[in-house]
């Protein structure tokens, strides 16, 4: 018990700076695949079918294999078949690389939720507005968007919670977010071996940042309780 | 009805064959584009390794973009890190001395042991040199250098029981842990122990602390900086040594760095400054004259 007492400072200094790579890799992430979403959703609900079918081929390839797998692919692959290493070396190179496979397939998964929530306005109100002599550009942003934004609130709260946990994945690639941190205390690193706990401790972060998550969704789906 | 399935069948297709196109399109592309360079490198680096300045080489390249990338797991007395952050280590140190050699500045980059391969090929770094093992595998996957540290697989157990386990025929009943891919793994294994493959060594020796597994073989060099008396691992020792082994620096295949680096380490022997290193981890027992 001394001995993690003495520990203790050294250890939390050095799961903060992982868990800053953390927070960065998901804050990007969430920046990048909000908007890139959007953008793929349209895509697959174009009335242009073979931009459509494309679309669904791109997110079923990218929803249907490991989020590991396509790290490792965009990482290494470029340099192994083009012989150039495109992300460049260093931690910034693997920081680079995670952020664009991360903001890929989650864009995914969010394509799908906005989707399902643009679907589920019913067209009657898109009937009502073109009655009315509204664009389809206004319909989208003045009636459903922001109907959208209120129901997909609970599914995208899920999406972002699993991504918090998600970012461990990141170290197949060598990113040195706080999983692997904690770990290097298990073969040594700055004076300090075989010690499990810190791998363990790496849990209470992740979950007082999802707690905090869970409340700050939680109040924004109240704020946008209006019309029910 | 008939006509709107066929017509997205065909769309289907379309995408598949838009897909499949731009992928053959580029891969013709991509051949034209190393071709010219292929050929001249690969040959004037197998006929002659020591062509230190032909156009293309390894070590041209390294030299062009002013930095040597080192790969590296943490790993005293190897590679590891000061209380400052910084990286030191019998290996870092010397690789340390190389790049100042070379003329170019030393980049250490922490990677996943298993990928060391692809990080080689991808030009993620550019060497690795971090208590390689000289195994066939290693061997056959990069350009290594000469071995300059010996080694050996060690069976680590917890130091109460250490008596009753000090020679080969006592390990017969025991439950090892390994790294998997390992030297160890392939020692135990042609000794017909039951054994189980972790991640790393590390994992291997946690195995051993929490009672998952009754024994681990790791390197001796490893074991003897983190096993025992005055380390995370006091109630754990090591006993019987299951063989003897090299560590070497390895390079991308072909790579002419590996004979650069032979040259240094000859150089540096014979002037005493690698030994003088290697006293300053603890390691010189284990060098090998160059």
């Amino acid at each position: 018990m001394n001995q993690i007492m003495e520990q203790f400072p050294i250890v939390v200094q050095a799961l903060n700076i992982g868990f800053l790579q953390t927070l960065k890799l998901f804050a990007v992430t969430l920046l990048g695949a909000v908007p890139l979403g959007l953008i793929i959703a349209f895509g697959s609900m174009s009335r242009f079918r073979p931009l459509s079918w494309l679309t669904k081929v791109v997110v079923w390839i990218i929803r249907g294999t490991p989020l590991m797998i396509q790290l490792l692919i965009i990482f290494y692959f470029p340099g192994l078949v083009m012989g150039k290493q495109i992300w460049g070396s260093g931690e910034t190179g693997r920081f680079l690389a995670s952020a664009v496979a991360f903001i890929f397939n989650y864009a995914c998964y969010f394509s799908e939720i906005y989707r399902g929530g643009i679907q589920s306005i019913p067209v009657g109100q898109e009937e009502a507005g073109l009655v009315l002599g509204m664009t389809r550009q206004q319909i989208f942003f003045k009636v459903t968007l922001l109907q959208m934004i209120k129901r997909i609130v609970p599914p995208m709260s899920n999406e972002i919670i699993t991504l918090v946990k998600d970012t461990s994945l990141a170290r197949i690639i060598a990113l040195q977010e706080i999983i692997w941190a904690g770990q290097a205390f298990l073969k040594g690193s700055q004076g300090i071996s075989g010690q499990i706990w810190p791998l363990f401790f790496t849990a209470v972060y992740y979950l007082i940042f999802s707690g905090i998550l869970t409340v700050l969704l939680g109040w924004l789906e109240k704020k946008l309780d209006y019309f029910r | 009805m008939k006509k709107r399935v066929l017509s997205l069948l065909l769309c289907g297709c379309m995408a598949v064959s838009l897909l499949a196109g731009c992928g053959s399109k580029e891969a013709p592309e991509a051949d034209a584009g190393t071709e010219t360079e292929a050929p001249a490198e690969n040959g004037e680096n197998e006929e002659a390794p020591e062509a230190e300045s032909a156009d293309g080489s390894d070590m041209e390249y390294v030299k062009s973009k002013g930095s040597l990338v080192v790969g590296i797991t943490d790993f005293e007395p190897m590679d590891y890190k000061d209380e400052d952050g910084a990286w030191i280590g019998f290996d870092a140190d010397m690789a340390k001395a190389f790049a100042e050699s070379l003329g170019v500045e030393v980049e250490f980059v922490e990677i996943d042991w298993d990928n060391k391969v692809f990080e080689l090929d991808s030009k993620a770094i550019d060497c690795v040199w971090n208590g390689m093992t000289l195994t066939a595998e290693v061997t056959s996957a990069m350009e290594c250098s000469n071995a300059y540290c010996n080694n050996a697989q060690i069976v680590v157990v917890p130091a109460d029981q250490a008596d009753q386990y000090q020679d080969t025929d006592s390990l017969k009943d025991l439950n090892f842990a390994v790294e998997a891919g390992s030297a160890g793994e392939a020692e135990v294994d042609a000794l017909g122990l039951s054994f189980t493959p972790v991640k790393d060594q590390a994992s291997a020796l946690m195995e051993v602390k929490s009672k998952a597994s009754d024994a681990a073989v790791i390197d001796s060099l490893m074991a003897a900086a983190m096993v025992g008396e005055g380390t995370g691992y006091a109630d754990l020792t090591y006993t019987v040594q299951l063989n003897s082994e090299e560590y070497g620096v390895g390079f991308r295949k072909g790579s002419d760095l590996a004979a650069a680096l032979n040259d240094f380490f000859a150089a540096a022997y014979e002037d005493g400054s690698m030994k003088e290193c290697a006293e300053t981890y603890n390691v010189q027992a284990a060098l090998i004259e160059q």
